[in-house]
């Protein structure tokens, strides 16, 4: 079984590139090589000019790496007994250790708890454990697989903010996600990946481009009895390419001409139907379009 | 990526002994912290009792040290076996391996400081069985060559950690920990002759008893614990010291082929 096959990837210094793609499909394959975990059988990766097989300790010291879910942490240790630990690992002792451990602590709104065994944590704090074990070397690049999984959408929200500022201070950040409203949020650029294969690399809002370069128009609250006619009324408009219902009483209008979504907008407000909105097709609907809807089924 | 200034590529001698006080102390930290890891401490005593208290009631005075010495070896033994047996396979299951081996200090130095922290609590097996026969039965053990002892006590706990090393890779390579747990602690119990010295077993299987190291460090131990001249004892120091050497040795090759052999296909961190 081939896991990645003719990957060709480069990230900028600073960049935040999101790694997309169903189960299976190589995203992670792609971190643990990259993170010197795994070892390629055939090509090449660097990270900083260093080759992540033959310069192994040069990237290791360059890298942070969090992998999704709760493992991974000592759980009947403390949290600043954890990173004690792993400070001592990447040659911090002393002063610095301790600065960099509260630092770290404080950072990630951990310093309540930070003398608390771990095994008491909840998911979040764990996830945000994990990251500021990432962290706990300095690294110029980070890797992070799935990091926000399990996190409820406040915690979440906050990782993407402490993300951003990962950015701010230079450094790279290499993310898999399957939140695709995470991607487009944080992400410079995202890569969509399947059968480990690239599929794309683009901006995310360019990518919506893939599915059209028209604007959408989306009509929300139409009455039940009156969505066939709303529909022949606008399907008759010149510069429309098709009409769905997407939701009960949710409309939405897929244009193929410029000009065509304000003639859309005005015949929904002469039918008095106000609540309307144009739009452009989000990395989701990307995403579904592109990968498939294979369902549950892994290839 | 641009490229970045790393001043060195190889692992260092100050990234070794990070790695092994790193591994030192969260290892203390979490033996305080997890009493069920240090189960055989508990069991030292109560053997200590047992055996002493058949020694007595059979009259033989003369032999409270074998039963003093032996609980404290067994303990050696069996915390090498159960806990710093563990150290690798128990960092796979925890999910932490993958992150342990990318880290600048290397790997073996981490488990090394964690298996000397687990075999210098082990040693608190001596100090447990002296005080329950003086306690308890009013016997006093008397050294009459410490500096032996002290030797002999220290080239064991080297020793020790050293096959521990090699067991550790062992569990990890085999996935059968649990297996060796349980069919490799009375086999050695009588090859080490750490409860009968093996002099006192069939002439056959002496030459298989000095191949364990348990076996020169219990009778060095309760010579130096006698009151007459201790025989050959740089030939015990040595063979402890050689025998440890060779485990440690295999045990780091092991470890280290271990962790190639995962990186190359991609079993690493499957619990």
């Amino acid at each position: 079984m081939t896991a990645l096959r003719d990957v060709d990837l480069e990230i900028p210094e600073g960049e935040i590139h999101g790694l997309l793609g169903p189960n299976g499909a190589g995203k992670t394959t792609l971190c643990k090589i990259l993170s010197t975990v795994l070892l390629p059988t055939s090509g090449r990766a660097e990270i900083c000019g260093y080759d992540v097989v033959a310069d192994t300790a040069a990237v290791r010291r360059l890298i942070g790496i969090v992998f999704g879910g709760e493992r991974g942490l000592y759980t009947r240790l403390t949290a600043r007994g954890n990173l004690q630990f792993w400070a001592s690992l990447y040659g911090l002792s002393g002063a610095q250790a301790q600065l960099r451990v509260t630092t770290l602590l404080e950072r990630l709104g951990l310093e309540q708890r930070a003398d608390v065994r771990v095994e008491t944590f909840s998911r979040g704090m764990k996830q945000r454990l994990h990251l500021a074990r990432g962290l706990i070397g300095d690294p110029q690049v980070l890797i992070l697989d799935e990091p926000t999984t399990g996190m409820d959408p406040v915690a979440a929200q906050e990782f993407r903010h402490l993300v951003r500022g990962l950015r701010a201070e230079g450094r790279t950040v290499l993310i898999t996600t399957h939140d695709m409203a995470e991607a487009e949020a944080i992400c410079d650029r995202v890569t969509l990946i399947d059968n480990g294969s690239i599929l794309a690399t683009e901006r995310p809002s360019t990518l919506g481009t893939w599915i059209t370069r028209y604007a959408r128009v989306r009509a929300d609250g139409v009455p039940p009895e009156r969505v066939s006619s709303v529909t022949a009324a606008l399907e008759a408009l010149s510069g429309v390419a098709a009409v769905r219902e997407s939701a009960p009483g949710t409309l939405v209008v897929d244009t193929a001409a410029d000009g065509a979504a304000p003639e859309v907008l005005r015949l929904l407000l002469e039918l008095g139907i106000t609540d309307v909105a144009t739009t452009r097709p989000d990395l989701a609907e990307v995403y579904l379009q592109v990968i498939g809807k294979r369902g549950m089924r892994v290839d | 990526m641009t490229a970045a200034t790393v001043e060195s590529h190889g692992y260092g001698a100050l990234a070794y002994l990070n790695g092994f006080l790193a591994g030192l102390e969260r290892e203390l930290r979490e033996l305080r912290r997890s009493p069920d890891r240090l189960m055989a401490l508990v069991t030292a005593p109560m053997l200590t009792l047992v055996f002493l208290a058949i020694m007595l009631h059979a009259g033989r005075d003369d032999l409270a040290s074998f039963a003093v010495l032996a609980p404290a070896l067994l303990v050696l033994w069996q915390m090498a076996l159960q806990t710093s047996g563990d150290t690798v396979e128990s960092e796979r299951e925890n999910g932490s391996l993958e992150a342990l081996v990318v880290a600048p200090a290397p790997f073996p130095a981490v488990i090394t400081g964690r298996i000397t922290a687990v075999t210098a609590v082990s040693l608190l097996g001596f100090v447990e069985s002296w005080v329950v026969a003086w306690l308890v039965f009013g016997v006093h053990v008397e050294i009459h060559h410490p500096s032996v002892f002290l030797g002999a006590v220290l080239t064991t706990g080297y020793a020790t950690a050293g096959s521990a090393m090699a067991l550790a890779a062992l569990f990890v390579r085999t996935r059968a920990a649990r297996a060796f747990q349980n069919s490799l602690t009375y086999p050695f119990y009588v090859l080490g002759g750490v409860m009968v010295p093996v002099s006192y077993l069939p002439d056959w299987l002496e030459p298989l008893t000095r191949l364990v190291f348990l076996s020169w460090s219990s009778d060095l131990m309760r010579a130096a614990v006698g009151p007459e001249p201790v025989p050959d004892v740089a030939l015990h120091l040595v063979m402890i010291v050689l025998l440890g050497t060779v485990g440690a040795i295999i045990g780091g090759v092991l470890v280290r082929r271990a962790l190639a052999e995962i990186r190359r296909t991609g079993t690493i961190g499957h619990a």
